[in-house]
């Protein structure tokens, strides 16, 4: 006669239990699990990006005048935070999600990742004009914009990148889309299509290389 | 000595209630997955009970409801001193993406207070396991303060 299931109960009564025995023995989270956020500050480019992505609105940024620049301060509520990685995605390798999961917290402020840095004035211009950049600044980029223009024409089509880790735009290839300033993190691009005009706010840009990235003719060299 | 014996066990199986205050469930599974077999929290003694005036431990999830708001205030009050409320997930702690909706009011922490917040979304049952432990220590503070 044949009972059923005879075998796998005799064989369950011989195995071990399926029970993780945690609290005793530790247990790793998987390699690529999203956990605690880890903020490195000092590769932070101020781009702002994560805190433009995040759905939770998680991060928020507080940005203090000191004497030696913005003192830049980014807050990560883990309490808001979906664990979801864009910002990482898009960030420049500042956030790293860590696979610590053990985000027990009695009080509010446990759950907080804080990370500050200093973010200086562009060293070029020595006094920071805070008060007029907009005025200010059209005059003195249409010039290098020009000369920009000029200087391919005569030589070679390609571009050289500046020393200053800000993109150039090749006139030659630009098909002035507003592309690269509707995707501008900071609003340092202004493009005008009817004009065929591209300009940069020195001041304003972080240097994070989004324009570039989203030029669809690649026409912008970081 | 009948008293001891209560007080001793009560404080070894603190037994839980879970309201659910509009979560998208991802919480819930995990609580589940945290009382049955595989990572099976009856073994330390956490029991889920049908009633919150059986419980010692409320588990909150979801971000509160405007729907569910009476009732999670309802069930709580229902809940006899001391009791310990823990949030799971970041819902409850903050609105997580809901956020800002019309028909979220909360976070929890507006209304009641929390004792014990487990982050994730949604939090790893380990995890769990830890906030219910140190729900069931900050408990047995209470328990003394109240003597």
């Amino acid at each position: 006669m044949d009972i059923p299931f005879v075998r796998e109960a005799i064989s369950q009564l011989f195995s071990k239990p399926s029970t993780v025995l945690y609290p005793v023995v530790p247990v790793e989270a998987a390699p690529n699990y999203r956990g605690r956020i880890a903020y490195h500050p000092e590769k932070c480019i101020n781009c702002g990006m994560c805190e433009r992505v995040c759905a939770g609105n998680a991060i928020t940024t507080v940005v203090e005048k000191t004497e030696e620049g913005d003192k830049v301060t980014r807050t990560f509520n883990l309490g808001s935070c979906t664990f979801c990685a864009t910002c990482m995605d898009f960030c420049h390798g500042a956030i790293e999600f860590t696979t610590d999961y053990h985000m027990i917290a009695t009080k509010e402020e446990d759950l907080l990742v804080i990370g500050t840095h200093i973010r200086k004035p562009p060293a070029k211009k020595a006094p920071p004009k805070p008060a007029a950049p907009a005025a200010e600044a059209k005059p003195a980029e249409a010039k290098p914009a020009e000369d920009k223009a000029a200087a391919p024409a005569e030589a070679a089509p390609a571009v050289q990148p500046r020393d200053d880790g800000k993109p150039v735009q090749d006139p030659s290839k630009c098909v002035y889309c507003t592309i690269c300033a509707k995707k501008c993190p900071a609003g340092a691009l202004e493009v005008d299509r009817a004009n065929k005009t591209w300009k940069l706010d020195e001041d304003l840009c972080v240097g994070c290389g989004t324009c570039a990235e989203n030029c669809p003719k690649k026409c912008i060299i970081i | 000595m009948f008293k001891k014996l209560i007080e001793e066990s009560t404080g070894k199986s603190p037994w839980l209630f879970h309201i659910n205050a509009g979560s998208c469930n991802g919480c819930d599974i995990e609580l589940v997955a945290v009382l049955t077999p595989r990572f099976d929290a009856e073994r330390l003694g956490f029991k889920l009970t049908g009633s919150p005036r059986h419980a010692d431990i409320v588990v909150v999830t979801g971000p509160v409801t405007n729907q569910s708001l009476p009732r999670v205030l309802r069930a709580i009050s229902q809940v006899p001193e001391p009791r310990c409320i823990v949030t799971m997930g970041s819902c409850p702690q903050s609105g997580n993406v809901f956020r800002g909706s019309y028909s979220v009011a909360g976070p929890l922490s507006k209304y009641v207070h929390v004792d014990v917040d487990v982050a994730g979304c949604a939090c790893k049952p380990e995890a769990v396991i830890d906030g219910l432990a140190l729900a069931t220590q900050i408990l047995a503070e209470k328990r003394r303060a109240m003597k």
